[in-house]
């Protein structure tokens, strides 16, 4: 736990710094990591909060860089389905790319599902996790404000963004995918809205899934590994 | 639009994004399961998702492509992607990237 405790520390920093960086006051940086609690969807959106981009297509980029939660969410599901809906829907707001990571690794082939145990492992990990993500990314925050704009801290975002997206690229389905995707958002970058943005994902995606479609027997099977497969065995993320 | 409404509506949004998709499942009755034909839509999303962002934030500059010798973000993003892609060292990724875009910027 303790060097995964640096990993988010170093990346909570990060996203902090670039949030100021970026144009955010701190007050409204401070809000919005106490509240959307998602650092890549936090970074990603921030070109897009800088240029006053049309609110939907705000939401829907932090939503398709999220979709990976949804997944996890089903892998996870069984060990608190047994929950009353409150305990659910907090568990669901923690499981984030490190807490699921770990909770999976652990109890992955567990075949008794949601005892004490797991749950205290699981909410272990998330308030350690929580303490060192909040408390990084404000010191990044309030660090963020005192560097000068021209230092190109706003590069940052995009540094971290990177951290995130290369685990994620290591079969050939997702190496065909982002390659169109780049192309295409490079392309329609001109397009009114940022709707370039959604066209070239939806493009990659499309790309994506047709090549896996042609070698059905390489992927990964079962939520929990089709889980580890999208963040490459569970990265800093 | 107002900026401070703008942002409130913002982060409330996104806030619910987060909520949405992580409690996703644990909300939904048990018989509802992820049928096989969207979860591999879902799998390559968050990848192509953040390629765009990257792409258009660095390959770009006033809505124009813009993919030139003088881009000194994209030279940095190379050189991290390198470090990153070799060594899985954040800190040694965000540094060399900070380093190179430094570097070009104060050398031309």
């Amino acid at each position: 736990m303790a060097p995964l405790s640096v990993a988010i520390a170093v990346w909570g920093l990060v996203t902090g710094v670039a949030m100021v960086n970026s144009g955010l006051s701190i007050t409204v940086a401070i809000v919005m990591t106490l509240t959307v609690f998602a650092g890549s969807a936090q970074l990603a959106v921030l070109p897009l909060l800088a240029t006053s981009a049309p609110l939907p297509i705000v939401w829907v980029t932090a939503l398709l860089v999220n979709l990976r939660f949804v997944i996890f969410a089903a892998a996870s599901r069984k060990s608190f389905v047994m929950l009353p809906w409150q305990q659910r829907m907090l568990a669901g707001y923690l499981n984030g790319d490190l807490g699921f990571a770990l909770f999976a690794r652990r109890f992955a082939d567990d075949p008794e599902r949601g005892n004490p145990v797991q749950w205290g492992y699981f909410y272990g990990g998330a308030v350690v996790n929580w303490v060192a993500w909040m408390g990084s990314s404000i010191v990044g925050i309030l660090l963020g404000g005192l560097a000068p704009t021209d230092w190109g801290l706003e590069l940052g975002a995009y540094l971290a963004l990177l951290a995130v997206l290369i685990p994620m690229v290591h079969r050939l389905p997702v190496v065909a995918g982002v390659l169109v995707t780049g192309l295409i958002a490079v392309a329609t970058v001109h397009f009114p809205l940022r709707l370039g943005l959604l066209l070239a994902v939806l493009a990659g995606v499309g790309v994506a899934v047709g090549v896996e479609s042609q070698r059905p027997g390489d992927q990964p099977h079962g939520a929990v590994a089709v889980a580890a497969d999208i963040t490459g065995e569970g990265e800093v993320a | 639009m107002d900026s401070a409404l703008y942002l409130t509506a913002a982060i409330v949004g996104l806030t619910l994004v987060t909520i949405a998709t992580r409690s996703s499942f644990f909300m939904l009755p048990a018989r509802i399961e992820l049928p096989p034909n969207v979860e591999r839509g879902l799998r390559y999303a968050p990848a192509c998702a953040l390629t765009a962002i990257i792409t258009q934030g660095v390959l770009a500059r006033d809505h124009q492509p813009y993919m030139s010798v003088h881009n000194y973000q994209m030279w940095a993003i190379l050189a991290a992607a390198l470090v990153f892609a070799t060594t899985r060292n954040m800190i040694a990724m965000m540094v060399v990237g900070m380093a190179v875009f430094t570097a070009l910027r104060l050398s031309f």
